[in-house]
């Protein structure tokens, strides 16, 4: 990763994903909402557009973002995605526009214990310098350097808890290790993330039917912590990112707050924020672009 | 083509689609305490395949309870209906595995309680 200026640096933080392919999963009862800011433990047949991913700069500007992503299935349990976006920059004699780099990702489920909501995938992402707006490279607003991401992701639903309104809480989480084709300018670090969710969903079909209002009935309040530290040495940067989902049968939207969660990230970037609409392509077209290529 | 697609979505959500079969709401309630309930109901929310789908009924020894019959409301195709023993009170756990008609797997569960 190469991000020598200011506005370079929050372009870094910020408009790279943790990871790239955001999608939802299901494990028995249990269904795992796409996350905004790390990748959940699923493979499914999704499109996620837009992601539009704001925050001001330090010292002045912003960086907003209107990303892409979509992932199809190769078999039910075997998917690729690719991700891009468009990033607007406002920077004190830094202004810039353009098509981010492009990252690729293949990911495989390796466990779903339906009874205890217990899901692992392993996968690995590909982001690819080169492919994005040149006038963005010169500026460092995007990565200059491409690098490789393997990484094991895990959910967790607590529908096995005996205490009835605690069921509804679920965690997901990712850990990866990131790989930079030039570590002597750009370091090697290491991506970790977590989630943790109530489902309102799960507590009305699961737990108890209390008659929520039809609305409220497809919330799922969430916050995602998303930190990134360099493997040799130097402090962690991350945000913590409070919000709520709905969750429909063929889509969602989702809405988080992006608060930089410690010293270091508040000197790159402040308080902003990401919004997404997402749509479950294996429920909108199940027997074309939503269904795996092989069975 | 990118100023065609917000358009394109917006038709795609406009139509028919379909989705994973979860559960609406069922009689008894989820989490619900009722007096001795005849049948367990459960309206999804897509149709489900009768003929792939189920719902079982069993009591806090595992012991089935329902009559193993489950069938699709004559009136209203998302409904799944299964005929219950005389139950006597205690907790009972529903649980059913549905496809829909566009051949997605769902599963779920949930408790209800006969009160004395």
């Amino acid at each position: 990763m190469s991000c020598r200026s200011l506005a370079a640096a929050f372009a870094c933080l910020i408009v790279v994903p943790v990871t790239g392919a955001l999608a939802h999963a299901v494990c028995g009862n249990r269904v795992f909402p796409a996350t905004l800011t790390l990748d959940d433990p699923g493979v499914a047949d999704e499109l996620s557009l837009p992601t539009v991913q704001y925050s001001p700069i330090a010292g002045g500007g912003s960086v907003t973002s209107y990303g892409f992503e979509w992932d199809k299935t190769i078999t039910p349990t075997i998917g690729i995605g690719i991700a891009g976006g468009y990033v607007v920059q406002h920077a004190p004699g830094a202004n810039a526009q353009g098509w981010d780099n492009l990252a690729a990702t293949l990911k495989g489920q390796v466990l779903c214990d339906e009874n205890h909501e217990f899901m692992i995938s392993v996968g690995i992402e590909r982001d690819v310098n080169n492919t994005g707006s040149g006038q963005l490279r010169r500026y460092d607003a995007i990565e200059n350097i491409s690098t490789t991401t393997p990484a094991i992701y895990f959910g967790k639903g607590f529908g096995d808890l005996p205490i009835g309104w605690a069921r509804a809480f679920a965690v997901t989480g990712v850990i990866g290790y990131e790989i930079s084709d030039r570590p002597a300018r750009g370091p090697n670090q290491v991506d970790y993330a977590m989630s943790l969710q109530y489902s309102l969903p799960y507590f009305n079909q699961h737990v108890r039917a209390i008659g929520l209002p039809a609305f409220f009935a497809h919330l799922v309040p969430t916050i995602e912590i998303a930190m990134s530290t360099p493997d040799r040495g130097g402090t962690a940067t991350g945000t913590i990112s409070p919000g709520v989902f709905y969750e429909a049968a063929t889509w969602q939207a989702g809405a988080e707050a992006m608060i930089p969660i410690n010293h270091t990230t508040r000197q790159t970037q402040g308080t902003g924020f990401i919004v997404q609409f997402h749509l479950f392509l294996d429920d909108l077209l199940p027997n074309s672009l939503g269904r795996p290529l092989f069975r | 083509m990118r100023k065609i697609l917000p358009a394109a979505i917006f038709l795609t959500l406009s139509a028919h689609a379909w989705a994973h079969a979860f559960l609406d709401h069922a009689t008894p309630a989820v989490g619900a305490t009722v007096t001795a309930p005849a049948e367990v109901a459960i309206w999804f929310t897509e149709q489900p395949e009768p003929a792939f789908s189920a719902i079982e009924v069993t009591d806090a020894a595992g012991n089935r309870v329902d009559d193993g019959a489950t069938h699709q409301d004559r009136a209203n195709p998302r409904v799944l209906r299964v005929a219950v023993k005389k139950l006597p009170p205690g907790t009972y756990k529903v649980t059913w595995r549905v496809v829909s008609v566009d051949t997605h797997s769902t599963s779920g569960d949930y408790s209800f309680t006969v009160a004395p």
